[in-house]
């Protein structure tokens, strides 16, 4: 049993990693912009396709797609930016809330268009590591460790950098920023390219931690799994959501071990029901998240 | 000023409805002619059964003129009569469905329908088809309990979802009566709970023991924890499944957790190419019920052995003239809705009829086989004729291995391991 | 209670009389006409609490499961009474009963949050539950109810048909019928006065003493009683079956705004013209163009977010006023 849970909660690690870089794009742009971007797993999901076809045809491993993979995620953003976002600064809530969502049906539509309903995967595969109470392909390993440098470098990115410095000023104070000279708009679609071009970028790593099963509408559940993490890392906070990953991860595999002990109830789908109620719980108890800070 | 703002609103509003109106005049034209027979569905173009429609429609549209340009149309009253396929695409929401049916019957008068695929929206169509007296074949509703709320005119050509995976169980008892512990790990949906549900009855009843019965929620991302737990309990073969994307990631990580065993079988995703071409060599053995694939061994031969009558193409004509419209191979979701069509085509002329009493009444004398199997109904409506076929993904070729008639290999057992199968090893002799 | 000030209402009423004569007139054309209606009564539920107080509610949806399963738990336990059509009748009364107690619940915890994180804990609500009925196999658990067996047994084969196809719509005018009227109420009286401010500002209202969280409350449960008595008519009652799969689709949720947006957020005829465009779309594109109904509705519909963010009627209404967002 302890055998499992050990298994469970690695397992819960590897992917609450991989969410966490996910998150952090929404997150981001949520801090920046305060636009909640519902249409968020149709960003990964092209993150996945750029991993399937790039390694499909051009024999392009996971690796070399996720620069790929970036590039395209800050094009798609500055576009989306300046076609839509652009245009409502201004607006409230509902309507942007409403946009990205528009926009997510829109892209998911095009995939479906353009790459057929099918199921693709790709296999990319290298062999595992007995642990001993589990088998961690190294993939997955990977899938982690790529997952937690990338968070590194864009927070150095943040802290080092002329733009992400004039980004953060932005969060903190937008009127003083103008001040300074920082043009907010350039600032604003930076982040959303940048918010963005995260998302994409995790959707290759999904892949590296299940290469199969993709399809245009593969995004959803990784919507809502996000909105939890966001939550729970603190809307506000990129790094926060990085951290919330984590415990999203081990909160939703962990929680598999104890609700399978009680009888008569199909504990998977309960392990659904409890990370929505922590969300709600969070909600409620400290809005602006467990690691909150409105700040960074 | 205000008034005259809310008025034009109202006016435009108007405007709108009369527009619905006048396109409703144009596109109902007049009467059904006499001078063909039209048979209608809703179909799922896009939405989440968008693969299944699209395989549907090419199916049906591939009999028709197989039954058309081949057959020269259905003999009625002396004439042949061709046959008019028409469809909507219902985008896999059970509030388009009824809208969709009602067009069907009133306006574009079909003579039958063919159910929307899946048994919800089957469901869903079924009162707007009894209440105007309309003869329903069902293809993808395959759920037991569709058949059992008494419904007068509907019926199906698929195998009920309860003896999806009794095939397979027959097929290990009869090769290897060792291999007693069977793991069921699956959906939790309507569907596979219909299938597992016979799958343990049988399985229970043939001597086998269930060590594992777990169900995971609809589109999981990762299912290891399952896996984790039903590893230890050292199952021989392993049933489960649900849809194409839970399928694949299923196999893929039985392979990265080295969950070995002597067989699996899932429901629904490895019979589509898209499997074998997803997860490569790691599909290799891995079996499926399926409702029909290409190599069974259903022929006008086969029928007079088992004492039924014949009608149709043969299964390669079938999936030439698929082959033409689709530009791939037919998956049995094809050839489903295409014998569904013959099933008509063949009642239309047994009781020289378009009344749907009439044909009610045929379907259930029927007793036919065709490229997609055996028509053989109960006094639901529900099928009791046409039975699963097992396939195997053997050397990246899916073939059917059971039952012995329409088997196109033998089966390979046991399942290579994961390692072996990643050095390479397949699933043939 | 002076005409002029239900003007509007009326119109909507002999709209909704000339859609049901259309769908009565014309072969054909009542499913499409009752399609059509159930979006336009969607829109006036939602609009009930999208509109009048500017909150997205994006679990609404949930409330129009509980009424699904009200209508579908009273028939599955009463059908063997001998009750008769009064069965429909119990089902719709649980249904509303169901679907007010969820609304109170997720009220109670919800509405204390402001903006995008109301948002997202409403969508909790609605991911939650689903799994919750799931998980613990609650009435039916993923399998869910069937009624047509039960309910064609204890009434007949035709009355079930005509329930389905022809009462169940008939209920969702009545329905949108009484949104309509319940909205246009609230719209006209002290209570639209409190519902705009909250919506304008909220912080303000609160100061010049409006209550806020009352108001909040009643729009919100409000609506979802609606939803809970649509959700019985026009998805149990006509489809005869409940699963959760089915139910608790966020695309609902979104369906529903959508229509409110593209007719107009908050005026009274808004949801009926977003509702009418929406259905008559969705219709024909199914016809015309299948397999590309979204690929054409999404991009439209951020057109219309973009350009024309206060739907038909609201762009109409102030035709001399338009302006883009940030000008």
């Amino acid at each position: 049993m302890f055998d499992q849970l050990a298994g469970n909660l690695l397992f819960g690690i590897v992917l609450g990693a991989v969410y966490g870089l996910a998150t952090m794009g929404l997150s981001l742009i949520f801090g920046v912009l305060k636009i909640v971007n519902v249409g968020h797993g149709q960003f990964i999901m092209i993150g996945a396709y750029t991993a399937f076809w790039m390694f499909t045809l051009y024999k392009i491993s996971p690796l070399g797609s996720l620069f790929i993979a970036f590039i395209i995620g800050l094009a798609v953003g500055l576009i989306i930016f300046y076609t839509i976002i652009k245009r409502l600064t201004g607006a409230p809530e509902l309507t942007t809330l409403l946009a990205t969502f528009a926009t997510g049906i829109f892209i998911e539509e095009l995939a479906k268009f353009f790459w057929g309903p099918d199921y693709r995967g790709y296999n990319w595969d290298l062999g595992r590591v007995d642990l001993g109470f589990t088998l961690l392909s190294y993939s997955k390993i990977y899938a982690l460790l790529l997952s937690i440098a990338i968070a590194f470098l864009i927070y150095l990115w943040f802290q080092k950098t002329k733009l992400g410095m004039a980004i953060r000023a932005v969060v903190e104070d937008r009127q003083g920023a103008m001040v300074c000279g920082i043009d907010v708009q350039k600032v604003y679609a930076l982040s959303f390219a940048l918010g963005i071009a995260l998302t994409v970028t995790s959707g290759v790593l999904v892949t590296l931690f299940v290469p199969v099963g993709i399809n245009p509408y593969m995004g959803h559940e990784y919507t809502l799994k996000a909105f939890v993490i966001a939550v729970l890392g603190g809307l506000f906070s990129p790094w926060g959501a990085f951290y919330a990953g984590f415990i999203f991860g081990l909160l939703e595999n962990g929680s598999y071990t104890v609700l399978s002990s009680i009888p008569g109830v199909e504990p998977f789908s309960l392990t659904r029901t409890v990370t929505f109620l922590v969300l709600l719980l969070i909600l409620l108890i400290k809005p602006d998240g467990l690691l909150g800070g409105k700040n960074k | 000023m205000k008034r005259a703002r809310v008025l034009c609103v109202v006016i435009a509003m108007f405007f709108l409805t009369g527009l619905n109106y006048g396109c409703a005049r144009q596109s109902g034209v007049g009467q059904q002619a006499a001078d063909k027979i039209v048979i209608g569905a809703p179909l799922s173009l896009s939405g989440k059964y968008a693969k299944e429609g699209q395989m549907a429609l090419w199916g049906a549209e591939a009999i028709r003129r197989w039954i058309n340009e081949v057959n020269g149309g259905i003999e009625l009253s002396g004439k042949k009569l061709p046959v008019e396929f028409k469809y909507y695409d219902d985008e896999s929401k059970k509030e388009s469905v009824q809208s969709l049916v009602e067009r069907l019957i009133t306006v574009d008068k079909v003579d039958f329908l063919i159910s929307p695929y899946s048994s919800d929206l089957a469901l869903a169509s079924a009162p707007i088809a009894d209440s105007h007296r309309k003869v329903m074949i069902t293809h993808g509703a395959a759920t037991d309990r569709v058949y059992q709320q008494g419904y007068k005119y509907i019926t199906q050509v698929y195998t009920p979802g309860s003896r999806y995976q009794t095939g397979f169980l027959d097929m290990i008892k009869n090769k290897d009566p060792e291999a007693k512990k069977a793991a069921f790990i699956y959906e939790d949906d309507e569907f596979s709970r219909s299938v597992i549900n016979g799958a343990r009855a049988y399985a229970n009843k043939q001597g086998f023991e269930v060590v594992f019965d777990k169900t995971y929620p609809s589109k999981p991302t990762d299912l290891s924890p399952l896996i984790q737990e039903l590893k230890t309990t050292k199952p021989d073969l392993i049933i489960g499944g649900g849809h194409f994307a839970d399928g694949q990631l299923l196999t893929e990580q039985l392979s990265s957790l080295e969950v070995n065993v002597k067989a699996v079988s899932i429901n629904v995703a490895p019979a589509i190419p898209d499997y074998y071409k997803a997860l490569g060599v790691k599909a290799e053995g891995i079996m499926c019920p399926g409702q029909w694939e290409m190599g069974v061994k259903y022929s006008p031969e086969a029928a007079g052995k088992a004492g039924l009558e014949w009608f149709g193409p043969s299964q390669e004509d079938f999936a030439g003239l698929f082959n033409a419209a689709a530009n791939q191979k037919p998956s049995y979701h094809a050839a489903g809705a295409g014998a569904c069509l013959l099933i008509y085509a063949r009642a239309v002329e047994k009781a020289q009829s378009l009344d749907p009493d009439k044909i009610r009444e045929e379907l259930g004398k029927l007793k036919m086989m065709n490229f997609f199997g055996t028509w053989d109904i109960d006094e639901t409506g529900k099928q009791t004729g046409h039975n699963m076929v097992v396939t195997q993904w053997q050397a990246g070729e899916n073939i059917v291995v059971w039952p012995p008639e329409a088997a196109g290999a033998k089966l390979f057992y046991p399942l290579p391991s994961w390692a072996e199968k990643a050095r390479g090893t397949l699933a043939k002799e | 209670m002076s005409l002029k000030k239900y003007y509007e209402f009326l119109s909507l009423l002999v709209f909704y009389a000339v859609l049901f004569f259309l769908g009565l007139a014309i072969p054909g054309m009542w499913q499409p006409v009752s399609l059509i209606m159930f979006y336009v009564a969607l829109g006036q539920c939602f609009n009930i609490f999208l509109g009048l107080t500017g909150y997205v509610d994006f679990g609404y949806v949930a409330f129009l499961a509980m009424g699904a399963y009200g209508m579908a738990i009273a028939v599955d336990l009463l059908h063997r009474q001998g009750l008769g059509v009064f069965i429909i009748f119990i089902g719709l009364v649980l249904a509303v009963l169901m679907s007010t107690l969820l609304s109170l619940a997720v009220g109670a915890v919800a509405l204390r949050l402001r903006g995008a994180y109301f948002a997202i804990a409403t969508i909790g609500v609605n991911e939650g539950f689903r799994y919750f009925i799931e998980g613990a196999r609650l009435w039916g658990g993923s399998e869910g109810i069937i009624i047509s067996g039960p309910l064609r047994q204890s009434l007949g084969p035709q009355t079930v048909n005509y329930l389905s196809t022809f009462v169940a719509d008939v209920l969702v005018f009545l329905i949108a019928i009484l949104a309509a009227f319940v909205t246009a109420r609230i719209i006209n009286g002290k209570m639209g006065y409190a519902m705009m401010a909250l919506r304008e500002d909220e912080d303000a209202a609160k100061v010049i003493g409006v209550n806020v969280t009352k108001y909040k409350i009643i729009a919100f449960v409000i609506s979802a009683s609606f939803a809970g008595l649509l959700g019985a008519c026009a998805w149990t009652l006509k489809m005869t079956y409940v699963f959760p799969a089915d139910v608790f689709l966020i695309t609902y949720t979104i369906e529903a705004i959508a229509i409110v947006m593209l007719g107009g957020a908050g005026t009274l005829l808004g949801p009926a013209a977003g509702g009418l465009i929406y259905g008559i779309l969705k219709y024909y594109l199914a016809i015309k163009l299948p397999g590309l109904q979204l690929l054409i509705l999404a991009p439209l519909l951020i057109i219309i977010i973009v350009i024309f963010p206060e739907g038909v009627v609201g762009t109409i209404k102030k035709r001399g006023a338009w302006r883009p967002w940030n000008s």
